[in-house]
């Protein structure tokens, strides 16, 4: 478990060499977030309804992705493709402990950093932009939103190392994950609550694990669904979560039946 | 001269896209992916516009107009200005150094060094939208089409300018990656109308970082929403900035040491 503990110590000490670039990459997501949060604010009107949300709830929903991507989305596992490309696992398969507990390690460090900044960055735009937010006091609620956060957690870890194993196959492993990262920013409800789309589309949404990723916790805090919704909901995730697992040992066994590296 | 300079443009623009095509499988999820990422917003503008049935007082396809207008002013300096994504790669490995002993003049390679015709599909698929959304909005004069591509050529000046200061900074410090990325963040604003931020944003992207006056203005002088006074001071900023621009790039060069062996 140390050598874990170190991993993760020594990946938020590395992001904290390379602050400055890592803060002009908060800056860029603060500006993302601002030009959806304007876009809802003048959207759903005061004291009315947009989509059965009132402004208070939608605001709470975008700011909420801000902080949930930042547990959930942020990963090294992109580095994972990388590895096996130039060969560096080699150096990993060498050494006592578990590849994707490495990442897994990786990633801890990775979403620390980024919860810290997502904290700061949402306690100042909470006193500049003063909005009316809705603070859940179901602790049962308060509850759910955390397990259904941490399996949207593993579901994108998953998902992260699954495209990056697309390496042991091809050198192409930043074209994939391109349309992830498109995928998610529509499909996961990244800028507006999915609820927003016609009923036809909902019902074949709620089949992607793309809605497990931000959608699903978020309105679980703000009381959005019913209790079949609820169960449904993490019934389908835990799905979701075993097949990736399952798919992320059987690719790895294959990949590594192929894998070569040369030097040292 | 200027013939030259096209005849090396397109020689490099060859060799760009031979490139990024040498990976058919890349080039292809790329290319869906672009798709994808302006399909969605649409279809999320569409959803949006009709269900709410109008943002900041605007009609869908007036919201389809701005869509595409900033679909076409984010592709277009994209495709002419892809190396300035490459330069301060360029500066770090040393390759400019070598740039700066051809007979070109300093900007050239840097701005107009190889432009990629993957970027090209967003680019049709922006102007194919604004025809088809200019046919289904009423009462077009010709002169409001006229500002529209005048304003839509100064937006492109700006966007120029823009990627002039992201080139002459990486001359000044290589410290900071991917500034070009943080203007694209801010120009994302653009999508929509700038009445839609609230004060104090939409002042700050409407005259300190001029999206406004590069993607809104257009579409506004399309509609007859913009008086003369506010286009003459829109190309004033759109011609000031270029002007700024290529003189901070003229001094960084001044202080260029080579960053490479």
């Amino acid at each position: 478990m140390k050598k874990y503990i170190k991993v993760i110590t020594s990946t938020f000490d590395e992001i904290a060499t390379y602050r400055f670039n890592f803060a002009v990459w908060r800056f860029r997501t603060v500006l993302q977030l601002l030009a959806i949060y304007f876009l809802w604010l003048t959207v759903a009107p005061k004291g009315g309804q947009v989509f059965g949300y009132t402004q208070p709830l939608m605001l709470t929903y975008i700011l909420g992705v801000s902080f949930v991507g930042s547990i959930v989305i942020s990963t090294r596992t992109y580095e994972i493709g990388e590895n096996i490309n130039s060969g560096e696992l080699s150096h990993f398969l060498a050494k006592p402990w578990s590849y994707f507990g490495y990442w897994f390690a990786r990633d801890i460090g990775d979403k620390a950093f980024n919860i810290c900044f997502s904290i700061a960055e949402l306690i100042i735009l909470y006193i500049l932009l003063k909005p009316t937010l809705v603070l859940q006091s179901h602790i049962g609620l308060v509850i759910l939103t955390l397990i259904a956060i941490s399996i949207a957690l593993l579901i994108n870890f998953f998902i992260g190392c699954l495209m990056g194993m697309i390496g042991f196959w091809s050198p192409e492993v930043w074209a994939p994950r391109f349309i992830f990262f498109i995928l998610t920013g529509f499909l996961a409800g990244t800028a507006f609550p999915l609820d927003i789309f016609p009923i036809w589309f909902q019902n074949i949404l709620q089949f992607s694990p793309f809605t497990y990723l931000l959608y699903f916790p978020l309105v679980i805090y703000l009381n959005k669904l019913t209790t079949s919704q609820l169960l449904s909901g993490f019934v389908i995730s835990i799905i979701w979560l075993a097949i990736l697992l399952f798919a992320t040992k059987y690719i790895w066994s294959r990949g590594l039946k192929i894998y070569s590296s040369h030097g040292g | 001269m200027i013939k030259s300079y096209i005849k090396i443009w397109w020689k490099l623009t060859l060799a760009t896209t031979q490139i990024s095509l040498q990976s058919r499988f890349g080039t292809f999820i790329f290319l869906i992916g672009k798709i994808m990422r302006f399909s969605f917003f649409l279809f999320f503008l569409i959803v949006l516009v009709t269900k709410t049935k109008a943002i900041a007082g605007y009609s869908i396809w007036e919201i389809v107009l701005f869509y595409a207008t900033f679909n076409l002013l984010d592709s277009l300096p994209q495709f002419f200005f892809r190396n300035v994504y490459r330069f301060r790669e360029q500066v770090l490995n040393g390759y400019f150094d070598n740039l700066l002993l051809k007979p070109l003049p300093s900007l050239f390679h840097p701005l107009f060094g190889g432009s990629d015709a993957l970027d090209l599909i967003i680019l049709f698929a922006s102007i194919f939208f604004i025809f088809y959304a200019g046919l289904h909005i009423k009462n077009i004069s010709a002169i409001n089409i006229f500002s529209y591509i005048l304003l839509v050529s100064n937006g492109f000046l700006i966007s120029a300018g823009f990627h002039i200061f992201v080139l002459a900074s990486g001359i000044l410090t290589t410290a900071v990656d991917n500034v070009v990325l943080v203007y694209r963040d801010i120009t994302q604003m653009g999508r929509l109308p700038v009445e839609v931020y609230q004060e104090p944003l939409r002042g700050i992207i409407t005259f300190v970082v001029p999206v406004g006056i590069m993607m809104t203005f257009p579409v506004k002088a399309m509609l007859g929403l913009l008086s003369w006074q506010t286009m003459s001071f829109s190309l004033f900023v759109g011609l000031t900035l270029l002007f700024v621009s290529i003189k901070f790039w003229n001094n960084s060069l001044k202080h260029y040491t080579s960053a490479s062996s």
